[in-house]
């Protein structure tokens, strides 16, 4: 069972029309990746590199009307694997010019109120998320102990009130809320941005979904709450065995919490494979915005030798204008000193470098002689 | 030893209810105390730190220091001029040596202004300059930030985190900044971006000999870009030294916690021992509780709790001070580690 | 079936895509529609002034009283002194438009000072504008300017300036709010770092770029207003007097013949009225959505 795929992403693309540019914003290009029973998967990359785009695609709560949402997420339940997106290929049509969509012909308005009929029974129950702001993903006006008790009513087999209740202490206890009898009671505002994310957690898991997605779980808390938050989904993790897609810029969370780590840029995923293999510094990291990004971060000997930081020239990628060769070409070239034709021209496939790790680099890839 | 470009001296601040006759002393009127004496010094061309959790009183400080919040208490001199009660049009002349690099990128601009008359408002503030000589200020205003020259007729929602980021710089050294509050200037940006902007703002310091007072909560590149660091806790300044020191051997148990945690996240083996479980008690300012102690860490403090919740810590009279415990590190605990 | 056109837009070229390109099509139609309307009120001047009319709006025809549309060359027909309606219809506007420009520069002036004084200094100033505002609003206008028009006389421009007065409340109470807001905003507080003077500050950072286009809205709006406010006065009797038109007056003198099958007489006035005010509407709330840049 260990093997078992639960969530397999293929060719996801997620556009959104930009009107004040006339032009769609490729937020998510191309995305293919899956997990694994028990696994957690990090995904890492800036601002606007399609990470949170990715997450509520799988969660359906994308919006955004002339946008289009294509490809498939499958879901493998017990009864055998289930297409988020099927169907809904149908009321979009893309027109691809060398294999690059280049215009929508459909109107993509049919399409939400599909996802969100075909997403009712599965969201919640079997996907939970985490969001990055507890605040505001609570209720307000609600104390956390309902909110929970109603998640747990809702989701799960345990239909009596007074069982629920008793639950929800149960999982406030074990995300280390202490006085969780007091606790109980509390509004969101009632408590400290570490509490809440704790709670936040808490109702999460109360649905005992098959699938956890964190999104950006420690942003916005103190240096001191982070680390204990990372430490408590440690310990989840080794707990319950969940199977978890961790979003994060932090490359030190990832690092932390992940088995496997999916490194998005623009839109897609550049490199792909175990977290040893792809955020360790000293394995040679194999594509070259990895290894920028793993520099750009400062270590104890520069920061000793006050040195000067290697910061990754340009800017972060505009999801409109994406280059036609590498995404990651502009940029790149400054930074590794080797231009390779293949870069400007041509994107360069996903291929394994390794067992079960693979790179979008032409670096690493024999050059057609196209 | 060079004299100081700002000498902050014994700074207090509150926040709160403004009190009226009719509201009785004690009762329900509460004031938060946001900075609680406060000093510090900085030099020309150094760079001091300020780290610490949010709502420490970080951001307060570098308002006051630019008389964008009024003061309760204490002195600021900046170059040998007690600016605390200087009326603003005194004030304006000096307004120009100090600048502030504003923590929200999307805020800092007039959304309805283009990049050329931003900088060209900030060039013309204090001279009177021809077309000319505008032009070519901004030319080298672009060059000193790295700055794309098309970017000037954009639109500050147009631009990208780290050209917002640029812009605001920029638009400090149009007007001759020698000093900067730089407050959380990397912390809406991307890593990547984060590093260049670092690296401009050291490149600055020694090209043009600035002084940056550096608020951020990000402890690597505070370390990186201080020369001083100061750590506060609620209010006050706990820790005070070189920067490598205090980030090599921490001495006050909250910097301690705070060091360690970062190297907790880098290390996948857990925590390490020296934590506190206690973050219920993270400090707050509604906690009441917390407020009329003597040390403001105690109810958070390890060290407290193995030494048996001694008495000077809790007691209001023997608050710890901030002392010198050699090579002008400064520690405000009784038992620094 | 809809088709999005893929644009080639260069990254670095957002800012040369002209304004109407990036708006949406509904509210370019709507602004197109209001300066239409505008046109023609100025047109009317042109008209007015050059003398250009089909008829006399004055010259009594009492052989032809409330004659039908396309009687004799009246396009519209005549009133219930013969006069052409068409002609005075063109005239009417003249009644509405300088007094209703009067209203709007005083409610602009007053409300926008008011305004930003509240939201700027706060305090005591906000309080002391904040009980003129309650004050103003809580009496009933049709009432305040009945009192000035028995009190003095039934003219058009004292009307105006009640209009004017009574409209500034909400200009301030929107100025204020605007400027609260953009007080908050750090760009601000970084200008005053720079060393600009208060004077400036205002009037550069907050009403020239961030407040022109709410003051440009009201101004619209503000001028639909006084034309509802002139017509139902005129339907009274305390508006513009006869034998000066005004499209109030018109609707006023014809109502008497409605019942009697003749509605052409208030009919067209009152068509006119509903056209130009929805113009003035339509282009407030297209330049709105235009000029806020706001997305469909």
């Amino acid at each position: 069972m260990d093997n078992q795929r639960i969530l397999t992403i293929e060719n996801l693309h997620a556009y959104f029309y930009a009107r004040s540019k006339q032009a769609f914003i490729r937020s998510v290009d191309n995305v293919s990746f899956e997990i694994h029973q028990g696994q957690t998967l990090g995904m890492v990359g800036e601002s606007g590199s399609g990470k949170s785009v990715t997450a509520l695609s799988v969660m359906g709560l994308v919006q955004g009307s002339p946008g289009v949402i294509s490809g498939a997420i499958r879901f493998h339940t017990p009864d055998g694997p289930l297409n988020l997106l099927h169907g809904i290929d149908r009321h979009v049509q893309l027109k691809r010019h060398n294999g690059r969509i280049m215009t929508v012909i459909k109107a993509a308005r049919p399409w939400e109120k599909r996802l969100q009929r075909r997403m009712k029974g599965i969201r919640g129950s079997q996907l939970a998320m985490i969001f990055q702001d507890p605040r505001s993903a609570m209720n307000p006006f609600s104390t956390i102990g309902r909110q929970i008790t109603e998640t747990i009513l809702r989701n799960t087999a345990i239909s009596s009130r007074k069982e629920a209740r008793d639950k929800t202490l149960a999982w406030l206890e074990q995300v280390r809320i202490d006085a969780p009898k007091i606790r109980y009671h509390n509004n969101p505002h009632g408590l400290s941005g570490g509490m809440c994310q704790r709670a936040m957690i808490a109702m999460a898991l109360a649905a005992e979904p098959t699938l956890l997605i964190a999104d950006e779980p420690t942003t916005g808390l103190d240096a001191t709450i982070q680390s204990r938050i990372v430490a408590l989904m440690g310990q989840i993790k080794s707990r319950l065995g969940l199977t978890t897609l961790l979003i994060s810029h932090d490359i030190d969370v990832i690092r932390q919490l992940s088995d496997r780590v999916a490194v998005m840029y623009g839109g897609t995923v550049l490199e792909n494979g175990p977290v040893d293999a792809v955020l360790d510094p000293a394995a040679a990291p194999k594509h070259p915005y990895t290894a920028a990004l793993l520099a750009s971060v400062p270590d104890r000997r520069l920061i000793k030798k006050k040195g000067v930081l290697k910061a990754i020239k340009g800017d972060v990628l505009d999801t409109i204008n994406t280059p036609k060769g590498c995404r990651f070409y502009p940029r790149c070239r400054q930074y590794h000193g080797k231009i390779v034709a293949a870069c400007v021209n041509q994107e360069p496939p996903l291929s394994p470098v390794a067992q079960g790790h693979a790179v979008r680099c032409w670096l690493f890839e024999p050059i057609n002689s196209g | 030893m060079p004299r100081a470009i700002l000498d902050v001296e014994h700074v207090k601040k509150s926040f709160g209810h403004p009190g009226r006759w009719w509201v009785p002393k004690g009762g329900f009127r509460q004031t938060i105390p946001a900075v609680d004496d406060v000093s510090f010094f900085i030099r020309p061309n150094e760079t001091l730190g300020l780290v610490g959790e949010t709502g420490c009183g970080k951001t307060t400080i570098g308002r006051a220091i630019l008389k964008l919040t009024p003061l309760d208490q204490g002195r600021i001199v900046f170059d040998n001029v007690d600016i605390t009660a200087m009326p603003p049009k005194q004030f304006r002349p000096l307004r120009r040596r100090m600048q502030m690099i504003f923590q929200d990128l999307d805020a800092a601009l007039n959304p309805k202004m283009r990049i050329r008359s931003i900088l060209k408002e900030a060039i013309c503030v204090h001279h009177r300059l021809t077309d000319s000589e505008i032009e070519q200020r901004t030319r080298e205003l672009l060059e000193q930030v790295n700055l794309k020259k098309s970017k000037l007729s954009n639109y500050p929602g147009e631009l990208s985190g780290g050209e917002k980021r640029r812009v605001g710089i920029a638009r400090s050294l149009a007007v001759g900044a020698e000093f900067l509050v730089a407050d959380e200037p990397t912390s809406a940006l991307d890593v990547s971006i984060q590093a260049q902007v670092v690296n401009l703002m050291r490149t600055l310091q020694s090209e043009l000999g600035l002084s940056y007072l550096f608020i951020s909560h990000d402890l690597r590149i505070v370390e990186l870009i201080s020369h001083k660091v100061a750590v506060m806790y609620l209010g006050k300044i706990v820790e005070m030294g070189m920067a490598g020191s205090i980030a090599d051997a921490p001495r006050h148990p909250y910097s301690h916690i705070l060091w360690s945690s970062l190297v907790d996240k880098r290390s996948r083996e857990g925590m390490s021992e020296f934590t506190c479980e206690r973050e219920q008690n993270r400090g707050n300012f509604r906690d009441r509780e917390t407020r009329s102690l003597g040390c403001r860490f105690a109810p958070r403090c390890p060290v407290f709790l193995d030494k048996g919740c001694p008495r000077e810590c809790t007691s209001p009279e023997t608050a710890p001070e901030l002392r010198d415990i050699g090579g002008g590190h400064k520690v405000a605990c009784h038992f620094p580690l | 079936m809809k088709t999005f056109r893929q644009i080639t837009l260069r990254v670095s070229d957002y800012s040369q895509v002209p304004l109407w390109r990036k708006a949406r099509s509904m509210d370019l139609a709507c602004v197109g529609y209001g300066m239409v309307v505008v046109l023609m009120v100025v047109g009317s001047y042109f008209l007015g002034a050059s003398g250009r009319l089909p008829f006399d709006p004055q010259a009594i025809d009492m052989d032809l009283l409330n004659a039908p549309p396309y009687t004799e060359g009246h396009l519209l027909g005549t009133d219930f002194l013969g006069r052409d309606i068409f002609s005075r219809l063109i005239l009417g506007i003249q009644a509405y438009f300088l007094p209703g420009l009067l209203a709007i520069f005083i409610a602009l002036a007053l409300g926008g000072a008011s305004g930003l004084v509240s939201g700027y200094r706060g305090g005591r100033w906000d309080r002391a504008v904040t009980y003129a505002a309650n004050l103003v609003d809580s009496f009933p206008r049709l009432v305040l300017i009945l009192l000035m028009v028995a009190a003095f006389k039934p003219d058009i421009y004292l009307i105006m300036v009640v209009v004017g007065l009574t409209h500034a409340p909400t200009v301030a109470s929107m100025v204020k709010s605007k400027v609260i807001f953009l007080k908050q905003q750090n760009f601000i507080e970084a200008a005053v770092c720079l060393g600009l003077n208060t004077r400036t500050i205002i009037v550069k950072h907050i009403l020239w770029h961030n407040c022109r286009a709410l003051l440009i809205i009201q101004a619209t709006l503000g001028m639909a207003e006084a034309i509802l406010i002139e017509t139902s006065l005129s339907y009274l009797g305390f508006g513009v007097q006869e034998p000066v038109p005004s499209w109030g007056n018109m609707v006023q003198s014809g109502a008497n013949y409605f019942l009697q099958g003749e509605f052409w007489p208030s009919t067209a006035p009152a068509l006119a009225i509903l056209f130009t005010i929805l113009g003035f509407h339509l282009l407030g709330d297209g330049l709105n959505n235009i000029l806020e840049r706001k997305q469909g």
